[in-house]
């Protein structure tokens, strides 16, 4: 499906919100089944714990896997999810440098990487993303880089060396594959992303360190839609900053979170909670605390792992496609002409 | 440049000395680094701690981080362990010592770590910064219970505490002036968090509430008005017998061991000189702990008093993990060390068993937590895996360490210290070393590690 000529934006309200304390503590990845299933996966990560909850966008507990440990099929520091077309899921860990796959059940299924700086090997590999093909993208952290294999993990290639320059990383984080190919990296130290072209050529960047709009702190995810609209997970900002595909700012999500459903009935039976949520001053829980990841669908849900506050919050995009004329031909400079 | 500063510059006993009391030891490394500097300026580097040398901030939040305090205390670990800001950190724990406030009342791990925070943040700064960050802390209000404190039903627990336990000591105060104190804090709350469930902790911060805080004429220490927990914390920080009290207190931490607190109103201080010296300077100063620091860690009186003072359980572990290096980058596994290790030991941080903070010296160890620390020392040491222990095994190999059994013991007494020993130790050490030549060499110099460690010197600081 080819990108709109233009997007007449209507807003981009806040949805709902998921999960809540002991169900999807510390979220650090989410990934997403096939579309229309509403089926999910959280990854849980905080010290001495690691797990993937099974979710729906309904709010629905499907049950956990995941066991902390050094041995192949458990996990140590996992960073990133992501869920191939047969639903098997693939995490990234940054302590034991290595990708493992599970099936939708949670029985493991192979790994592959190994400690090092050659081809195929990492040093804290960190965010990962599909092409079309279901090749894997992994940014390779501490080496400063990205590497690309295929799903069983044969080395296909990899590019990136450490600094601030074109193509030059410092400990960057996550990654994303548009539906065109192209791939962005969150060039975490260096407070930008930079954008490649599927074979690592690379192609523009955007963003410098700050916390004003279109500024980063600490970016730790990126996700494109199919409009081309980018979004940038600024975890040290507490925000998810939107670009469109030139990178020009649009907008910025801050939190705007109520009680999941999940939490509601929780609450429903606890009194001391209620009494003390009564007494407090509530608008701070809206608010995103420390995001980590972020996801997009093709229907306009943008998905946050709230980190700090156990939970995704869940947006939905409304933006009409505009034919050439709907939408006029691009201006040199601003105007002050109404029409 | 003084005499003893010369001889400072290549003295890396004294070196040892000094990251041993003002942070948790250096490795051998790190002490060869630090030689080329005067021991002042070594000093003042370690008064003077700046961002740039500390862990950077963005790399804790990347790699650790949890909900339970063991997360937390896991991060203050690594810090301990890795920023070279060592007395920082010291002077942190220092200060969970003396304003011991303890999670088994306040349940709330993020108040107990943002009190932490505090102390790294205040710790080296003045008494009066510190005293007032202190009673505007949430976790130390609710755990004194200051937040019962009331207009008209004043609450004296924690007016009680700030004399006897945090700056004065007893018999430097009457009962009027606990009161009259706790009259000047009425009012002093915090905002309320919302609940655990369902989103986690969420901070809170001090509140002052003037319709709950008594406006009326008090006395405290012979000054009369309209005083406040501001003023009442003037006065203190202007009595001799604070800048005494605390002066002690950084003396029995960094020095020397001396009796427990409540029996320093009867015993005198074992160094009434330095004691004299440190209250001077903090009394000169208007109460600067940088000031009063400067004075002890320069003095005669600490350069000798090495190997004076039991570690604590924090030291021990941080001092063995910096040693064997396998922490050295971030990595799982610290939490054990705080969830387990070090309160088997007897100190649980964030823990506190009560507001007087834990018994130091020799109360830290009896029969069993003796047997806890030496296991410890020598299962983490005997892993000669571990990168920190096999810098140790290439160094001694690569010289002539090894040529006799005097010169093994001295080279692996110099390796992780320097470090000094009784005789009987050192001849224990010597007859190791002699009934174990011909053996392999990696695996003597582990041995003779684990023997090291195990010796009752190594429990000393």
């Amino acid at each position: 499906m080819a990108r709109p000529y233009g997007l007449l934006r209507a807003g981009f309200p806040y949805l709902k919100t998921l999960g809540m304390r002991r169900l999807t503590n510390f979220p650090v990845g989410i990934a997403l089944g096939p579309e229309g299933t509403g089926r999910m996966f959280i990854l849980c990560r905080q010290e001495g714990a690691a797990l993937v909850r099974k979710y729906s966008f309904d709010d629905e507990d499907g049950g956990t896997f995941g066991e902390v440990g050094d041995e192949e099929g458990k996990l140590q520091w996992p960073v990133s999810i992501i869920a191939d077309s047969e639903e098997n899921v693939y995490i990234s860990d940054e302590a034991l440098d290595r990708i493992s796959s599970f099936d939708s059940d949670g029985e493991f299924l192979a790994c592959f990487g190994e400690p090092g700086s050659g081809e195929g090997q990492f040093n804290r590999p960190a965010g990962m993303a599909f092409d079309a093909d279901e090749n894997i993208y992994i940014v390779d952290s501490m080496n400063h880089r990205v590497q690309k294999f295929a799903k069983d993990g044969q080395f296909i290639l990899g590019w990136g060396s450490f600094g601030d320059g074109d193509a030059q990383f410092d400990m960057p984080w996550g990654i994303t594959v548009d539906e065109l190919g192209d791939v962005y990296v969150a060039d975490w130290r260096n407070d930008r992303i930079q954008k490649f072209s599927a074979d690592g050529e690379f192609v523009m960047k955007f963003g410098t360190s700050g916390s004003a709009d279109g500024e980063f702190n600490r970016p730790t995810d990126v996700a494109v839609d199919l409009d081309g609209d980018i979004y940038v997970c600024d975890r040290g900002n507490n925000r998810v900053q939107l670009f469109n595909q030139e990178a020009r700012y649009v907008e910025k999500f801050l939190g705007a979170a109520t009680l999941s459903k999940i939490g509601r009935e929780y609450m429903m039976t606890n009194a001391s909670p209620n009494r003390i949520r009564d007494m407090a001053v509530l608008e701070p829980q809206k608010f995103l605390r420390q995001p980590r990841s972020i996801a997009v669908d093709a229907a306009g849900h943008l998905f946050i792992t709230d980190t700090g506050s156990y939970r995704v919050q869940v947006y939905q995009k409304e933006a009409i496609h505009l034919e050439p004329h709907q939408f006029a031909p691009p201006m040199r400079s601003v105007t002050l002409h109404q029409e | 440049m003084s005499t003893s500063a010369v001889e400072a510059r290549t003295d890396l006993a004294l070196l040892a000395h000094l990251y041993r009391r003002a942070g948790f030891g250096a490795t051998r490394e790190q002490l060869d680094r630090l030689a080329a500097r005067d021991y002042e300026d070594t000093v003042e580097f370690l008064l003077n701690p700046t961002p740039e040398a500390g862990v950077p901030d963005d790399e804790i939040a990347r790699y650790m981080g949890g909900e339970a305090p063991h997360a937390y205390t896991a991060t203050w670990l690594f810090r301990m362990i890795n920023s070279e800001c060592q007395l920082q950190e010291k002077m942190a724990l220092f200060w969970h010592h003396v304003f011991a406030t303890g999670l088994a009342k306040n349940e709330h791990a993020l108040a107990a770590s943002s009190q932490i925070e505090m102390f790294r943040r205040n710790g080296l700064s003045d008494m009066r910064t510190i005293l007032l960050d202190l009673s505007h802390d949430p976790a130390m209000i609710f755990w004194l219970d200051n937040n019962e404190n009331h207009n008209g039903e004043p609450n004296e627990n924690y007016g009680r505490e700030l004399l006897e336990l945090f700056s004065l000591g007893v018999g430097n105060y009457t009962e009027i002036d606990i009161k009259n104190a706790a009259r000047a804090f009425t009012g002093w709350t915090f905002t309320q968090p919302t609940p655990l469930y369902p989103h986690g902790y969420y901070p809170t911060e001090f509140r002052f509430d003037p319709e709950d805080h008594d406006n009326g004429e008090k006395t405290f220490l012979g000054k009369t008005g309209n005083l406040d927990g501001g003023d009442i914390i003037d006065i203190i920080v202007e009595q001799p017998s604070c800048a005494r009290f605390i002066s002690r207190h950084l003396y029995n931490f960094f020095v020397a061991d001396e009796p427990q607190v409540p029996t320093w109103n009867d015993l005198p201080p074992q160094d009434p000189e330095l004691v004299d010296a440190m209250s001077k300077a903090f009394l000169d100063s208007g109460g600067e702990i940088r000031a009063v620091l400067r004075v002890m860690f320069n003095s005669d009186s600490f350069k000798d008093a090495r190997f004076k003072k039991v570690k604590s359980p924090t030291e021990l572990v941080v001092g063995v993990l910096k040693m064997v290096g396998n922490h050295d980058n971030f990595r799982p596994g610290l939490a054990k060390y705080a969830e387990s290790t070090t309160v088997v030991m007897g100190q649980k941080l964030l823990d506190p068993p009560t507001v007087e903070g834990w018994h130091t010296g020799k109360e830290w160890i009896d029969g069993g937590n003796l047997t806890e620390r030496v296991n410890f020392a020598v299962g983490e040491i005997g892993d000669g895996s571990s990168p920190g222990i096999q810098r140790i095994v290439d160094r001694l190999l690569e010289g002539d360490s090894l040529s006799s059994p005097e010169s093994f013991v001295d080279s692996i007494l110099n390796a992780i210290g320097p470090i000094e020993v009784e005789e009987p130790t050192r001849a224990a050490l010597v007859k190791f070393a002699t009934d174990s030549e011909g053996d392999d060499d990696r695996s003597r110099v582990v041995r003779m590690l684990r023997l090291t460690v195990a010796t009752p010197e190594y429990q000393f600081a």
